[in-house]
């Protein structure tokens, strides 16, 4: 359709709007505000809501609401913002509505600063909200992820019923790359379980509430196979220059995009090394870095964070090969050089 | 940066740091006299900045205290300041 040099977090707006969604409440912080502002914009434009609550609680719960009548629904914050959303993700996630939430992950913790990190993987894959719940964590490296993965979290937010999540750094929410945008979607999933307003639909109930503790039982056993589903069917996952590879570079995020220039060079100067770049943080490609497990000499994990997806890697390999980590925080970014140099020491600590 | 106009400085004025402006806006459109500009360049982090645009400035702190960035925004008032004093020099 149109191609667009465009802000990654315009393209997020943009592409939620082709997938349908016509509702959005959020709430401006830096790096995320493009979002909002970008909602404001178009979503009148378009005959669609956009309201700022008067806090990233208030929008939620506005979610939450707006969720429950079937529309496709988003909001947007960054790392403190979405921290006062969690218990409204819980709420969603135990009610089975279908939403998207954005997380530009900033300085942190408590109020940081602007700059890009990637501390926020616990917070999105391990839950920063309460009780046995999920989030699909979607994770773009570009400007043109930020449109198509937004696409794809509308669509496995409605497939499982389930919050769906977009995590990135504050580097790809601002920066700005040519977008190749899709055509509209033309038909929506029918969704007989949502309130419509009419009598209908007057049966239907949303509820995170089971006072039964065998009926809470039955609920989170049928949430925990769901989950259980989307573990099975919708691991995304890329890989740059990994054949015939000794080492194994895992990064998301602008990471992973600094971290191929280091593998070119590395490439270029004899290491057999190639990346591993999760696209779902959740579920997480467990399975494919077990078959790396079997075959290669180390790991090295990169993050903008003193380690967290570290932790993940070392389940899936089962701690049969050592894996090393490099990381920048504070919203500092690793230059290609520095990553060369981990890739060389992460060859001699492990020949 | 091309478009900051070379500044004189002289009591009051306000220094803002480019590289640490988020471009929110909020300093130019709160300043009362109209003293503080926009630029069209953008720093190292890809963000418009604002500016001093050169002399006005009553010293009154507003954009300070609308400023949500810590350490951008720098108002020079007293003749007594260590800081202001150096610059005069």
């Amino acid at each position: 359709m149109a191609r667009e040099l465009v802000k990654g977090n315009e393209a997020i707006v943009k592409g939620a709007i082709l997938a349908g969604c016509r509702a959005y409440y959020g709430y401006p912080i830096t790096p995320a505000s493009e979002i909002t502002e970008t909602a404001a914009y178009f979503l009148p434009r378009v005959g669609g809501t956009f309201l700022q609550a008067e806090s990233e609680i208030g929008s939620i719960n506005m979610v939450y609401g707006a969720a429950s009548s079937g529309q496709r629904v988003m909001t947007a914050s960054s790392s403190p913002g979405i921290s006062l959303k969690m218990e409204g993700l819980s709420y969603c996630a135990g009610a089975e509505l279908p939403c998207v939430v954005v997380n530009i992950n900033r300085g942190g913790p408590g109020l940081g600063n602007i700059g890009p990190e990637q501390s926020d993987y616990f917070q999105m894959t391990k839950g920063g909200g309460h009780g046995s719940y999920r989030l699909i964590v979607l994770a773009p490296n570009s400007a043109q992820e930020m449109c198509d993965l937004t696409i794809k979290a509308f669509e496995l937010a409605d497939r499982y019923r389930n919050p769906a999540a977009i995590l990135t750094d504050g580097f790809i929410g601002q920066m700005m790359e040519p977008v190749e945008f899709p055509e509209p979607i033309e038909k929506l999933p029918e969704k007989p379980w949502a309130l419509d307003g009419t009598k209908a639909t007057i049966d239907n109930l949303i509820s995170s509430i089971s006072l039964s503790h065998d009926e809470l039982e039955a609920h989170v056993t049928h949430l925990a196979k769901k989950y259980a589903q989307v573990e099975e069917n919708e691991i995304l996952y890329e890989e740059y220059r990994a054949d015939g590879a000794d080492y194994l570079a895992v990064a998301f995020g602008i990471v992973s995009r600094v971290m191929m220039t280091a593998i070119d060079t590395a490439r270029a100067r004899g290491i057999k090394i190639g990346l591993l770049r999760p696209i779902t943080l959740w579920p997480f490609p467990k399975k494919r870095l077990a078959w790396w497990g079997d075959r290669l000499k180390a790991i090295l994990v990169a993050e903008l964070s003193t380690g967290q997806m570290i932790e993940d890697v070392k389940l899936a390999v089962s701690c049969k090969i050592p894996v090393d980590f490099y990381g920048r925080w504070g919203g500092n970014v690793p230059a290609s050089q520095e990553l060369v140099r981990a890739i060389e020491k992460l060859r001699e600590d492990h020949p | 940066m091309a478009d900051t106009p070379a500044h004189v400085p002289q009591l009051p004025w306000v220094e803002i740091a480019a590289e640490l402006c988020k471009g929110c806006d909020y300093c130019v459109k709160s300043c009362p006299p109209d003293v503080l500009g926009f630029s069209t360049d953008i720093n190292t982090r890809g963000y418009r900045f604002s500016f001093y645009k050169g002399d006005g400035c009553t010293g009154c702190g507003i954009c300070f205290y609308n400023c949500p960035e810590p350490s951008a925004i720098t108002v020079y008032r007293k003749p007594t300041d260590k800081k202001a004093k150096k610059v005069l020099q």
